[in-house]
């Protein structure tokens, strides 16, 4: 009976083309808009080559310092390339700043340097801060001429003009600071958005769940009256259903893990296991869900669909899909929303597994993820355990 | 009046999609939209820096962190390392600079010490580090050359005080102007989640085969009663756009008042009636209401992703880019976009606009073809 | 005889609404006990208590002579049940929603095949078994939904209303089957509001109305409650009040009413009326085209029971 339930509860479940639609093709497209439009995101907030303009007026060519530095700056084959500049007169530089062509241009005028931009922004930013280093470097100029020359004349023998002249030039141009990244190397934060899909498509998956019980059960679907008054134990019943229910669930979530990782490039971190866990409890949670979605909504079918997507958006959006510093501003500022939000259980838990690959974190969202699905499952059970009814 | 009456009661059906796309453009507008005060004259941008100092808050390391403060926004983090890896993978901070135990003295004994860094690798990270190095390089040259502590702080900040003069030439008010024009670019998603929801479901309940036989049965004829149709609907989406133009008052302000506010609120009108075409075509095709649910978050979500409406275009891969040129969404964003980087307004920057606005009608007409021949064929094969 | 239901002092309210009122009846081996009255008069309430779906305040409920309880599954094992409302899956052919039902109560797969097949042939689905319940017309649904809820056989069937709108073909074919179906050896409870298919087809009948017996017995014994013995209807060209009048005066007469062209006069008892009454039209020099009398029907007996129409 177990098997016969299983194998057309499967054959009716893969014929309703509309909660296939949700459960499984609906994240597939959702992530492929996720990719499409996020793919380039973090590559374009890296530092990218500004252009600028700078008047090429007899100040400039004069002055060494600056007209080097920009031309290094400016080197194609410099790897730390950080502008690309065009050399005009001001008539130009002007025409371009107001065609957004250049972000702004420089003007050296007499005892007077001055950055002229459009707009405020980092860009502007930047190219005012590298012509304050300029300044400053020549700020410095003087004391460092003083100090070797000081420094020379202590050696009791004759001036080298040119060894002093590289030891200045070294002390103003080398960078003897010591910096060391110790950031994390998996940074990516659009990872969210999919980790969000996955839970979505877990808690979409309470649909199937919701539908099988809606099936058994005489208060709610005539086919609940046939089953219920067939000698069929109905906690059987129910059970085999809710099996083959949370095996479709896994089917789904499987595809879009497959999708994801291989076409989509999305990276989970490297614990297996860990991924496999979370998806088992997430399922759990999806299907614990549906159940009571199912049992404690007095109302027809597409009603309770309804309201399984909106509450799963709404948990969705909570955790980060709409833009993932919502998640970020909930978690710092009233974590206890999201760690009562099953979306975002699963979705910190896979956060966990990428950014920390550290177990106490993945390990608390796990568990809460099983006392949230047991407590709904242990809610629903003893509405279930009615076996008559007031009214059909 | 009857017909008045019947369409205040379909609109009272269908006002909990309405509410709910309604109420998603609020919150993530009002999010997004926090105010920063415009000013005339040049603000240099901050990257969000969090400094832990582990070393005594005092002469050569507390310049540092003096330095590093002036030149960013300081962020306050809780004070363990989870919540500072937390705000660094969400952006909170971009840059986090530990100062090791024993730095000061350490730097002026001429040992150089080794300062960590966590960084997001983003420009805003990028210019977090030139600041930084900035300040290490300076400090380490006068290291070589000045003994003294004190001396040596007051060469250094007597270096890094030399700046250079900005000087800002735009006039308009670009921060407003950016706020409208993300509001109007989200709402390509709220109209057509929206609209096209509610229009599909009363379209989809007229053509249901029972009714659909009722209506043709009865002496108004086909042609008569789909104008009809038509005209409601078109009534309906005028009044959700309504109401989305006085929302976007109470969110942007008085810059709706402008004439770039004048394009935006054309731009959004000709965009509403391309969706109800869309609506219009959707609901000849499909009859299945629970099908149409799909369809729309499907055609609303990918719209809006694909051309832009949730991500600045400029972010958007080239060939997602050029694949979006085939959407009706593409030209309503892009005219928001224009609107942004537009210096000066006149005959020659509005073509761009007007042709935008040219092909969403362009694209109106073609659905209104295409469901017609649909119509036909359906009508012919019955 | 066997009693193969007994219920005694059944009472069920819902809120302010007594559905059943203090019920008590039996059902007896082999027959086909109709179950007859208005919507809402508590007949799918009854069996939904039988079948202990619905909890019910007071009174007992023995099915095949033992106590029925929720979890009473030997004796669900012999029930079949059609309900009113076609309870089949939308996404499963024909063919799958019968084996899927029948497999709730038989496990050998052999035997299930053979079940299965027997109960297409009856309602006589053999040329759709592939197809999918939505493409089916209302009649063959109505035939695939008895086919769900007979195929394993059952000593006992219920069936609620399974003949509301369905074309007279369909409903000729469902029942025979039914007929056939008891022949077999199977008891049947049919509930309906037809009353000519419970003369074609019960041997007993209870009427109910409010949740209270109206009436119940044999039909001959019922249409015996009725005051009438025979309706007598003749198609006449016209005809005055005072030969109206007149007619009302003879012997026997209960009624006379006239609604052009028919009058019909109806018969407290009395042998050879129709005779009589031709007559008696001869000796007064009416002319009539059509003439014929019928022995009064179950809704002539309800309506004389409580004043109203049986079919709502």
């Amino acid at each position: 009976m177990f098997i016969h339930n299983l194998k057309y509860f499967f054959k009716i479940i893969f014929r309703n083309r509309m909660l296939i639609f949700w459960t499984f093709a609906f994240p597939i497209i959702l992530g492929t808009f996720f990719n499409m439009a996020f793919s380039n995101i973090e590559k374009n907030e890296r530092l990218d080559i500004i252009d600028i303009a700078i008047v090429d007026n007899q100040l400039f060519k004069d002055d060494e310092v600056m007209k080097n530095t920009f031309k290094e700056l400016s080197n194609k084959k410099n790897k730390d390339q950080l502008f690309n500049t065009k050399y005009v007169d001001l008539n130009k530089a002007k025409e371009l700043l107001s065609k957004n062509k250049v972000v702004g241009y420089l003007l050296l005028e007499d005892n007077n340097t001055q950055v002229v931009v459009l707009d405020n922004g980092i860009d502007e930013t930047i190219f005012k801060y590298v012509v304050d280093e300029i300044i400053q470097t020549k700020e410095m100029l003087p004391d460092v001429i003083e100090y070797e020359l000081l420094n020379s004349t202590k050696k009791d023998r004759e001036v080298n003009i040119n060894e002093m002249y590289s030891n200045i030039n070294k002390m103003i141009q080398e960078d003897k600071s010591k910096i060391k990244d110790i950031s994390k190397s998996n940074l990516s934060y659009t990872m969210i958005e999919f980790y969000t899909l996955i839970a979505m498509t877990c808690l979409y998956g309470g649909i199937i769940g919701m539908s099988a019980i809606n099936m058994c059960l005489a208060n709610m679907s005539n086919k609940g009256k046939r089953i219920e008054v067939s000698p069929i134990c109905k906690t059987k019943i129910i059970l085999s259903s809710l099996f083959a229910s949370f095996i479709i669930q896994l089917i789904g979530l499987a595809l879009l893990f497959i999708y994801t990782i291989f076409v989509l490039k999305v990276d989970y971190g490297s614990n297996i296991l860990a991924i496999i866990l979370l998806s088992l409890v997430g399922t759990l949670a999806g299907l614990s869900l549906g159940i009571t979605t199912a049992v404690l909504v007095k109302k027809d079918e597409n009603t309770k669909i309804g309201i399984m997507i909106s509450t799963t958006m709404i948990g969705c959006v909570l955790s980060g899909m709409m833009g993932i510093t919502m998640k970020y501003i909930i978690d710092k500022n009233i974590p206890i929303v999201n760690k009562l939000n099953p979306v975002n259980m699963i979705t910190d838990g896979f956060y966990s597994l990428y950014y920390y690959s550290e177990s106490n974190r993945f390990l608390f969202n796990v568990i809460s993820l099983v006392i949230f699905s047991l407590f709904l499952i242990l809610i629903s059970s003893i509405r279930l355990r009615r076996n008559k009814y007031d009214n059909i | 009046m009857i017909i008045f009456k019947t369409f205040l009661k379909v609109l009272n059906k269908c006002k909990f999609p309405l509410i709910l796309y309604t109420t998603i453009l609020v919150f993530v507008c009002g999010f997004n939209m926090q105010t920063s005060e415009n000013s005339l004259s040049f603000v240099e941008s901050r990257p969000d820096i969090l400094i832990i100092n582990q070393d005594e808050e005092k002469g050569i390391t507390k310049n540092l962190v003096e330095y590093i403060k002036e030149n960013s926004k300081i962020k306050k983090i809780k004070d363990n390392e989870q919540a500072r890896d937390d705000a660094l993978f969400y952006r909170d901070v971009n840059y986090i600079i530990y100062i090791p135990k024993g730095y000061r003295e350490d730097f002026l004994n001429g040992m150089n010490p080794e300062i960590k860094i966590k960084s997001t690798n983003d420009y805003q990270a990028s210019y977090a580090d030139m600041i930084l190095k900035r300040y290490l390089k300076v400090a380490n040259t006068y290291q070589s050359m000045e003994k003294n502590e004190n001396r040596l702080i007051e060469k250094v900040n007597k270096t890094l005080s030399k700046k250079t003069k900005v000087e800002l030439t735009t006039k308009k008010d670009t921060d407003s102007i950016e706020k409208m024009s993300f509001y109007y670019k989200f709402l390509n998603y709220s109209i057509l989640a929206g609209s096209i929801y509610v229009i599909c479901l009363i379209l989809s309940s007229f053509h249901e085969e029972k009714i659909k036989k009722r209506i043709t049965i009865s002496s108004i004829s086909y042609k008569k009663h789909n104008q009809v149709l038509l005209l409601s609907n078109l009534l309906l989406s005028l009044v959700v756009w309504m109401i989305y133009v006085v929302l976007s008052i109470v969110l942007c302000g008085k810059i709706v008042f402008t004439s770039y506010g004048l394009i935006c609120i054309m731009n959004s009108l000709i965009f509403t009636l391309c969706s109800l075409t869309i609506a219009f075509l959707i609901s000849t095709l499909v009859n299945n209401k629970n099908a149409i649910n799909g369809i729309i978050n499907v055609v609303a979500l990918g719209s809006s992703f694909l051309c832009g409406a949730f991500v600045p275009l400029e972010f958007l891969p080239k060939s997602v880019l050029k694949f979006a040129h085939i959407l009706p969404s593409y030209w309503y964003i892009n005219t928001n976009e224009m609107i942004k980087d537009m210096e000066v307004m006149n005959i020659n920057t509005i073509q761009g606009i007007l042709l935008n606005m040219g092909i969403l009608i362009i694209f109106s007409i073609i659905f209104i073809i295409l469901a017609n021949m649909v119509t036909k064929k359906k009508l012919k094969s019955n | 005889m066997k009693k193969i239901i007994e219920v005694k002092n059944l009472t069920k309210q819902y809120k302010e609404l007594k559905a059943i009122d203090n019920l008590s009846f039996d059902v007896v081996e082999g027959e086909i006990f109709g179950l007859l009255g208005p919507n809402g008069s508590g007949k799918s309430t009854t069996i939904n208590c039988i079948l202990q779906l619905l909890s019910f305040e007071s009174g007992s409920i023995k099915v095949f002579g033992k106590e029925m309880m929720p979890d009473s599954y030997d004796i669900k094992q012999k029930i079949g049940v059609v309900f009113q409302e076609v309870a089949v899956f939308d996404e499963l052919t024909v063919y799958e929603n019968i084996d899927y039902f029948c497999g709730l109560y038989i496990k050998d797969k052999k035997l299930r095949k053979e079940y299965v097949q027997y109960a297409i042939d009856l309602v006589g689905l053999n040329d759709f078994v592939k197809f999918q319940p939505k493409k089916l017309s209302g009649g063959l649904l109505r035939r695939l939904n008895i086919a769900c809820g007979i195929a394993h056989k059952p000593k006992l069937i219920i069936l609620d209303e399974p003949t509301v709108a369905v074309d007279p073909q369909s409903r000729n074919n469902i029942l025979e089957g039914i007929k056939k179906l008891r022949d077999d050896g199977a008891t049947i409870i049919y509930t309906t509001h037809y009353m000519e298919e419970v003369e074609i087809l019960c041997d007993r009948i209870m009427i109910l109305d409010k949740g209270k017996i109206l009436a119940s017995g044999k039909i001959d014994e019922l249409k015996q409650l009725a005051n009438i013995e025979e309706k007598i209807t003749v198609e006449v060209n016209d005809i005055t009040k005072e030969q109206l009048s007149k007619m009302s005066k003879l012997k026997n007469v209960e009624d006379v009413s006239f609604n052009q062209p028919n009058l019909v006069v109806t018969y407290k008892k009395g042998n050879n009326n129709i005779v009589k009454f031709m007559d008696y039209l001869n000796k007064e020099k009416i002319t009539y085209t059509k003439i014929f009398s019928e022995r009064p029907t179950l809704n002539d007996v309800f309506l004389e029971l409580t004043g109203k129409d049986l079919r709502d």
